[in-house]
């Protein structure tokens, strides 16, 4: 719990120190790293036996509190010299060649997709292995379910889905994005879960089927570029004009970012329910 | 205010790694979560602290926030999430195995 407060002081913190994306994806974080924790603490022992030697306790103390000062003054030092910054590509650049506003998302999805490609590749991979470690089975018949919970679930459902389809649909040009559409909609599918609606058997399968359709879109738009005789991931934008709802602004990074919400909503969902799955039995 | 965030930076580490060197795996768990705070922190402010010049392209913005390390920390937030479902699993998988929390897999022989 007090983790979750220190996770949430730090999201107010980006927020007062411009990084609004950042907030928003920390907020939603927290939220399920909170219940993951959660998780943890019923499955483990209540109390272990105090084995710490005072010594050690002392000498960890220590340890710790040089690591802390440490720090702290090599962040004093740096943050209180002036900023010689190579971002000044990416301002100038970002409507340009990335064609949105929100720098922030535009360096994710098109300057370094690469990266990003590479991170989702991590996430699935650690989601999977959770799933892999993870040794229990959904009990047969779910426990009590509150009644107001399982109410809220249902309204709430719709409501945290049409949020993520703003949060994901502004994303380029306004703080929100792919990352955060995507915590948003496993909160969304958690609480579900949590009520005891949604699909009872192979969950699980179809969280792993989630999340590597995400890599895959996330590749295809990658090696989409390759027809168009252009390096891997290289992203084009465009203003297509339709008919009745008139001109969209338009770029393969939106494709890119929904591979991204896939991936995300799968992995974290995989890594809850596994584990949510592993505590109760 | 830089000092006040170094210094919060420096609480978030100094009790992440005392938490580290606990024995038991759930503080540890914790002791993680509050270094990858720490280290999310650090790198933000590593583009310097800039108030309400939020790094999107508008007519009239007079300068922007360090877009960059925001981008890694984004990421770093998600992954991060993804290292800690990941440690307590092996953390409940060592559980149902051994039989104790204890990080050597043994409680301590004195």
């Amino acid at each position: 719990m007090l983790a979750g407060v220190v996770g949430l002081v730090v999201s107010a913190a980006f927020l007062q120190f411009s990084a609004p994306d950042l907030a928003l994806t920390q907020l939603a974080v927290e939220v399920v790293t909170t219940v993951l924790l959660l998780l943890a603490l019923a499955a483990l022992p209540r109390t272990g036996p105090d084995e710490s030697s005072p010594l050690r306790r002392s000498r960890d103390g220590l340890l710790a509190a040089g690591f802390g000062l440490g720090t702290g003054f090599v962040a004093l030092a740096v943050m209180t010299r002036p900023l010689e910054t190579i971002s000044w590509y990416f301002v100038e650049k970002s409507v340009p060649l990335g064609g949105g506003a929100n720098i922030v998302n535009v360096i994710l999805v098109d300057f370094r997709g690469y990266d990003t490609f590479g991170e989702l590749t991590v996430l699935v991979l650690a989601a999977l292995g959770v799933a892999a470690l993870a040794t229990g089975s959904r009990p047969a018949r779910p426990a009590e379910v509150p009644l107001l919970l399982a109410v809220a679930a249902r309204w709430l459902l719709p409501l945290a889905l049409l949020l993520s389809i703003f949060l994901f649909g502004r994303g380029h040009n306004a703080p929100g994005g792919g990352f955060v559409a995507g915590l948003v909609t496993a909160a969304a599918l958690l609480i579900q879960y949590m009520a005891g609606h949604g699909p009872r058997l192979r969950v699980r399968l179809a969280y792993v089927r989630i999340a590597a359709a995400g890599l895959l879109v996330a590749g295809a738009t990658g090696i989409g570029a390759w027809f168009f005789g252009k390096p891997f991931l290289t992203s084009a934008h465009g203003e297509p004009v339709l008919p009745v709802i008139g001109g969209l602004p338009l770029g393969s990074a939106m494709a890119f970012d929904l591979g991204v919400y896939l991936a995300v909503v799968g992995a974290t969902m995989l890594i809850l329910v596994a584990e949510a799955d592993t505590a109760r039995s | 205010m830089e000092f006040l965030v170094a210094g919060a930076i420096a609480v978030l580490t100094a009790c992440g790694v005392y938490l580290s060197l606990r024995g038991r795996t759930f503080p540890v768990v914790l002791g993680l979560g509050l270094l990858s705070y720490a280290v999310n922190l650090f790198i933000v402010a590593m583009g310097r602290l800039q108030e309400g010049l939020p790094p999107l392209v508008t007519e009239g913005a007079d300068g922007y926030a360090d877009p960059l390390p925001q981008a890694l920390v984004l990421t770093a937030i998600v992954i991060g999430f993804a290292a800690t479902g990941l440690i307590i699993a092996v953390a409940l998988a060592l559980r149902a195995t051994t039989g104790t929390d204890h990080v050597d897999g043994e409680e301590p022989s004195e």
